[in-house]
């Protein structure tokens, strides 16, 4: 058993367990067996942020999205496509991966502010013709696949500057925020299945969506939304 | 309406809960992550990354897209 230098696509700093045994899909096996390059090809499945995918792209089509629900198929399937390729290529060719510099990584401050300067004026714009579509219309459908795209490729990439590989999380602070943050999905999927049908809204058991609707019915409330919602993809592709 | 009140309020306590982490982490010094630092670890592997952002442009498509 090896493992291979990190690739571009993990160019965040690597201490001793940081990828943990479980969440990491490159598991190297024997390629030269089919057997091998079988187990390597599903090596992407053992991730549990694919089977997430999936159970949000099942959600999503049957509960009327069918267009969210092929997307998150398709990036899901991706996902496991690429984490076995990754295991593949590094039984073929262990140790010969070097890490390589990201061409557009910034460097510079007068540089970066102009980028971010650019990237500003951009969201504001992006913000106000996106906003002033119809929800749910085709227009806006496109905008926002096409930006969601982007900012994931540039992610499937590896992140846009170095980062510190930090310490282990405390193991107690880290089981609190996901206690916290799963009770309040479940409880939203709780509203969600006390509808009268998983695509008619109640009063009673409003929805997050639902109770969002009144703000996005407006052209400025979907622009201030889409600001919110663009600040935190920058914030995301910055990590 | 007691439905409707009660189901609001569990989102507040969610809510308050997030908000009540963040600053125990980030104020004090008990041994909790910030949001910020659970994000960059669940983000430091492929799978993680574009996890994380497929979850950010499925929020777009949910409220906005067809």
């Amino acid at each position: 058993m090896s493992r291979a230098a990190p690739g571009p696509e993990d160019r965040h700093a690597h201490s001793p367990g940081a990828e943990g045994g479980a969440a990491c899909a490159d598991t190297v096996v024997d390629a030269a067996r089919p057997a091998g390059r079988v187990l390597a090809a599903l090596a992407g499945f053992r991730e549990p942020v694919v089977w997430i995918l999936l159970a949000i792209a099942f959600f999503t089509a049957i509960s009327g999205k069918p267009v969210d629900g092929v997307l998150m198929l398709v990036v899901a399937v991706g996902l496991a496509w690429d984490a076995g390729r990754r295991a593949l290529r590094h039984a073929d060719a262990a140790g010969t991966a070097g890490a390589q510099a990201w061409p557009g990584r910034l460097r510079g401050g007068r540089r970066r502010i102009i980028v971010v300067g650019a990237l500003l004026a951009g969201a504001a714009v992006y913000a106000g013709v996106v906003g002033s579509f119809s929800r749910y219309s085709w227009p806006v459908t496109a905008c926002i696949i096409g930006l969601g795209t982007v900012v994931v490729l540039i992610g499937w990439h590896g992140p846009v500057r170095d980062r510190p590989a930090g310490g282990r999380l405390p193991v107690a602070g880290t089981l609190a925020w996901v206690a916290v943050l799963v009770a309040g999905c479940l409880w939203e999927l709780g509203a969600l299945l006390q509808q009268p049908s998983l695509t008619t809204d109640s009063y009673s058991h409003p929805t997050i969506s639902t109770l969002t609707d009144p703000v996005l019915a407006t052209s400025p409330g979907r622009a201030v939304v889409l600001l919110g919602w663009l600040a935190l993809g920058w914030y995301l592709v910055e990590r | 309406m007691i439905s409707h009140e009660v189901t609001i309020a569990g989102y507040l306590v969610a809510l308050a809960g997030i908000v009540l982490l963040q600053v125990l982490a980030t104020r004090t010094r008990v041994p909790i992550p910030s949001l910020g630092d659970l994000l960059t670890r669940a983000m430091r592997s492929r799978t993680g990354r574009v996890g994380v952002l497929v979850a950010w442009a499925w929020i777009g498509l949910h409220f906005f897209a067809r």
